[in-house]
């Protein structure tokens, strides 16, 4: 059963088109990797998929979008703000509830944030933060995780126990990437991007990495 | 002294803002005109000494101050903790009334003009209206200050809120609520601008509060006032001491997680209350500030009643005078002081000489200066003037000697006037020009009220109104002043360099 279907869509911001033309079918339980070079579009993708799948989807942004003087606790505890009553919210942000303190707690020990929980967000190293930012999202348990370079700043292979606890943890992943063993090695899928097209789609055990190198290649 | 080293990080900034257009012609031009302009209106100034022997005055000032007597003052630490309580709960209201108001500060224009309006008019002013219905009273004071800091919070508050990355409140799941998405995102990311310029306006609550002494209640300014006045110069060396202590010693005793402890403590120290006569406050508010004429529907008595005002021209004119003068004044005071507290330039004695100087004329307040100058040389636009530059010169050389210190240049070996010239004035001017435009508009309101001591401008008329308990006209005179503050606050923002900044303008605004 599809997620989404595209047929011959323009994407972009206002009237600054992206990816012009565009058609793409992603369907549930598949685990998608976009690559491409910064600045191609693959932003835009996500957020379009973002908008659409709205209430299903699990959003992990890039770690800057954290915010900065909370601390780790309380920016893992934002992915599900919409769920509590405001009042509740604001309690929370004095005295942290029971509840979501011990969920998130458990979740902060599988990513290894267990030390960290009550600490500032800018205090945190990149890796870290970035493990709040999965967390965020985590937690929002939802069926389908949308990520921009969730594990942009960590080691290869914390990158992948980190995708492969993505995975586990929700039908349909759709991640951008720019490690392509990473997506050669954990994704089905593999779209590429440049310059406003789909350029590869395709099943990641016909690809190899030469082939994904041609993505990177300054035109 | 926390808001400097804000302002020292946003230096780089707005010089880089300011480099790469060709901006140096411009900026000269604006001096030059400033200058000129100055000269050319300074005969019309009155700029008269008065009294016989400044200089023996001035030398006994100085002996007293270098030998305070600490014991002169009935209860000096009532007034020092009474000046304190002012300060922390005039703050305190300030931002109860103010942050709610920031949040509709960018959609309503009423509350923008409203802002504006309570902004422009000094806390002495705003006192000396208070003072008429509830006398010298707690409400008096609080109401002085935390009216137009409510003003002003509103405003800077709106504008640091509307400067926070969005990114993270663009992340938040679908369908969170207004109240949860403003505390989670919004507040956090502007938390510490928030606190660092309620830190900095805090420091300025001070200072009004020990001015409040000048229409009678009883802070430090009231001690120092009388002191001054019959020339009891050790006791005014003594509280002037405690006053620069005060300040220098804010970043301890007024530290962040003594804030509640302080509100709670000085809570009792509060008054004296006021019976409030109901029927009273409704005929001032009702009768007494309106102009007759207008009540009566009579529109030719008001224009009579309006051509009745006293001297309103030339008190304009002085008014703007004063502020043109000081405001050139405050520039060459700079130019020429800001070495002295600067690492290129002296050894460390000096330096630390100069910084002591320019930090004194600085922490102290502009009427308090003037006050002083007014012993000194008579009543005339000299002691206002002489105040108003070297407050004004003094608080931009420091924070030019700090932008100077942080420089790195290419040419080595460059001393004194050279290194002056070539490699510190060219980088370090358009921020000195800028901070000196922001200030004009501080000038101005400082102008108006140091008419308070005598010196013929629009603050004289103010006053006297309100000793003659002519409350139509000195309400008048008020709104004449906030207008001009107003109109003086446009056209300054129109010469100053573009693109500056927003810190500057918070570091500076006073």
């Amino acid at each position: 059963m599809s997620l989404i279907e595209l047929h011959h869509v323009d994407l972009g911001h206002g009237s600054h088109i992206v990816l012009p033309d565009l058609s793409l079918t992603i369907r549930r339980g598949e685990r998608v990797a976009l690559l491409g070079r910064s600045g191609v579009g693959k932003s835009t993708l996500l957020e379009m998929l973002r908008q659409q799948l709205a209430n299903q989807v699990a959003w992990c942004p890039q770690a800057d979008s954290l915010v900065p003087t909370l601390s780790a606790y309380h920016n893992i505890y934002m992915g599900r703000l919409e769920q509590f009553s405001r009042w509740r919210n604001v309690i929370n942000l004095l005295r942290p509830f029971k509840q979501p303190w011990q969920d998130i707690n458990a979740l902060g020990a599988e990513l290894g944030l267990e030390e960290v929980m009550r600490r500032q967000v800018d205090q945190l190293s990149g890796g870290q933060r970035q493990r709040v930012a999965i967390a965020r999202a985590l937690y929002q348990n939802k069926p389908t995780f949308v990520g921009d370079e969730p594990v942009a700043s960590v080691d290869p292979h914390q990158g992948a126990r980190l995708i492969e606890l993505i995975h586990t943890r929700h039908e349909t992943t759709i991640v951008a990437l720019h490690q392509r063993e990473l997506a050669l090695a954990h994704f089905e899928r593999i779209i590429g991007l440049d310059a406003g097209r789909i350029v590869i789609d395709a099943p990641s055990h016909t690809l190899d990495p030469d082939t994904l190198d041609a993505l990177y290649q300054t035109v | 002294m926390r808001f400097i080293r804000r302002y020292n990080s946003a230096t780089p900034r707005l010089i880089d803002s300011i480099v790469g257009t060709n901006i140096g012609a411009r900026l000269m031009r604006v001096s030059l005109g400033l200058i000129v302009l100055t000269l050319i209106a300074l005969p019309f100034a009155d700029l008269a000494i008065t009294t016989r022997d400044p200089w023996s005055e001035l030398g006994r000032m100085f002996v007293g101050f270098i030998t305070p007597n600490i014991l002169a003052t009935e209860s000096p630490l009532h007034a020092v903790l009474l000046t304190v309580a002012f300060a922390f709960w005039g703050v305190a209201l300030g931002i109860l009334l103010g942050f709610p108001l920031a949040l509709l500060f960018m959609r309503s224009r009423l509350v923008r003009v409203g802002c504006a309006f309570v902004r422009a008019i000094h806390e002495l002013f705003w006192a000396l209206l208070f003072l008429q219905v509830f006398g010298l009273s707690a409400i008096t004071a609080l109401a002085a200050i935390a009216l137009p800091y409510a003003g002003i919070f509103a405003k800077v508050y709106a504008e640091i809120l509307l400067q926070i990355d969005t990114a993270p409140q663009q992340t938040l799941p679908q369908g969170v609520d207004r109240l949860s998405r403003f505390l989670y995102t919004e507040l956090p990311l502007a938390w510490a601008r928030l606190a660092s310029y309620t830190r900095y306006r805090f420091e300025c609550a001070l200072r009004a509060s020990v001015l409040l002494g000048f229409v009678g209640l009883p802070t430090l300014g009231f001690h120092l006032e009388s002191a001054f006045r019959q020339g009891r110069y050790h006791e005014a060396g003594a509280l002037l001491w405690a006053f620069y202590l005060l300040i220098a010693l804010l970043p301890f005793w007024a530290h962040r997680r003594l804030v509640p402890l302080w509100l709670l403590g000085t809570l009792f120290l509060l008054g004296p209350w006021p019976t409030v006569d109901g029927e009273l406050l409704w005929r001032f508010l009702s009768v007494d500030i309106w102009p007759q004429p207008l009540l009566a529907g009579d529109f030719k008595g008001l224009a009579l009643w309006f051509t009745q005002l006293p001297d309103l021209l030339p008190a304009i004119g002085n008014t703007l005078l004063l502020g043109l003068m000081s405001t050139a004044g405050s520039l060459v005071v700079c130019l020429l002081l800001w070495p002295l507290a600067s690492r290129h330039f002296g050894q460390r004695a000096t330096r630390w000489l100069g910084t002591g100087a320019l930090i004194g004329l600085r922490s102290t307040p502009e009427l308090l200066l003037a006050f002083i100058f007014l012993l000194l040389v008579g009543p005339s636009l000299l002691p206002a003037w002489l105040a108003l530059s070297l407050h004004n010169g003094a608080l931009i050389a420091f924070l030019a000697a700090r932008h100077a210190d942080q420089l790195k240049f290419g040419m080595p070996g460059l001393k004194g006037v050279n290194l002056y010239a070539y490699e510190l004035m060219p980088r370090i001017y358009p921020g000195i020009l800028a901070l000196l435009f922001y200030r004009a508009e501080v000038i101005i309101r400082e102008t108006a009220l140091l008419g308070m001591l005598g010196v013929a401008t629009l603050g004289f008329h103010i006053d006297s109104s309100f000793a003659y308990l002519m409350f139509d006209q000195a309400v008048a005179l008020l709104l004449i002043t906030a207008l001009l503050n107003i109109g003086v606050d446009a056209l300054s923002r129109r010469l100053r360099p573009d693109a500056l900044a927003p810190t500057i303008e918070r570091t500076c605004e006073g």
